[in-house]
């Protein structure tokens, strides 16, 4: 799933009008000043980038101005602020987490290598289990073919028979 | 030991921005692009600046229409003279690193 642009924006509205609750009152034409800015900003993603900044400069502003501002706002106020702001820049980083899986390339795996990659192991060495017990059926067919670990196609995946064929 | 104010990197970045079109009204992107700041480090440099009175500011009508209007910002004269000495104190320190 892609991300709309004007997804984007309008999450960067949205953290333009928290940041401008932040910052009520003498600071509040600050607040005003970057939300603006955002009119004149043509790129979505990059809207939202400075919208994010905005909410950090509006708390950043807020908690400087805090000892001027102790009679009227107490710390628990700004607190609760920080809270609020936290959680919602964590709801919009998960979303767009979410919505960045559309755009990118279906995952590798970490561990590629295969049995032509191994150093000095022949190829047709099988894979060994190295403790444990591996119960194995009476029935068990050890005539069937071995796996073509040849690597003459290491594109193509390596096939194994059917291991526990009933006759 | 205290720290010299307005003597961080960024502020002296802004300051020297600020200074190279002093007569001219700069609006925050154009700041921000220009000093590479973060509007999450400028805005709070632009306030405290403004606050010592090192900078002005006043909103400025659209040039397109449909735009509101923009705050935009210059230093004062006390702001000038602040980034003059800040900037001499850079060409100073400079060659004495140049000598060393």
């Amino acid at each position: 799933m892609n991300v709309l642009p004007g997804e984007w924006r309008r999450w960067a509205v949205k953290l333009a009008q928290h940041a401008a609750w932040v910052l009520p009152g003498a600071q509040s034409p600050w607040a005003e000043a970057m939300r603006r800015e955002l009119d004149y900003i043509e790129d979505d993603r990059a809207a939202l980038r400075w919208a994010v900044g905005c909410v950090l400069a509006s708390y950043k502003a807020r908690l400087a101005g805090l000892p001027r501002m102790r009679g009227r706002v107490g710390r628990g106020a700004v607190l609760r602020h920080a809270a609020t702001s936290g959680a919602l820049m964590l709801v919009i980083g998960l979303a767009l987490l979410e919505n960045a899986g559309g755009q990118t390339e279906a995952p590798r795996p970490v561990f590629d290598e295969t049995t032509c990659d191994r150093a000095n192991v022949s190829p047709d060495i099988d894979p060994t289990v190295s403790s444990g017990t591996v119960s194995v059926p009476r029935d068990m067919d050890h005539s069937a073919p071995k796996p073509d670990t040849s690597c003459a196609d290491r594109s193509a995946p390596i096939r194994f028979p059917p291991k526990y064929r009933k006759p | 030991m205290s720290r010299k104010p307005n003597n961080s990197r960024q502020t002296r970045a802004l300051l020297a921005a600020l200074l190279d079109r002093s007569q001219t009204w700069r609006h925050g992107y154009d700041l921000a692009k220009e000093t590479g700041l973060k509007s999450g480090t400028l805005y709070p440099l632009l306030i405290r600046l403004s606050e010592q009175g090192l900078l002005e500011s006043r909103w400025q009508e659209a040039e397109r229409p449909g735009l509101p209007p923009r705050h935009v910002y210059r230093l004062t004269a006390s702001g000038r003279a602040l980034a003059r000495e800040q900037e001499l104190a850079a060409i100073a320190a400079e060659r004495v690193g140049a000598l060393a």
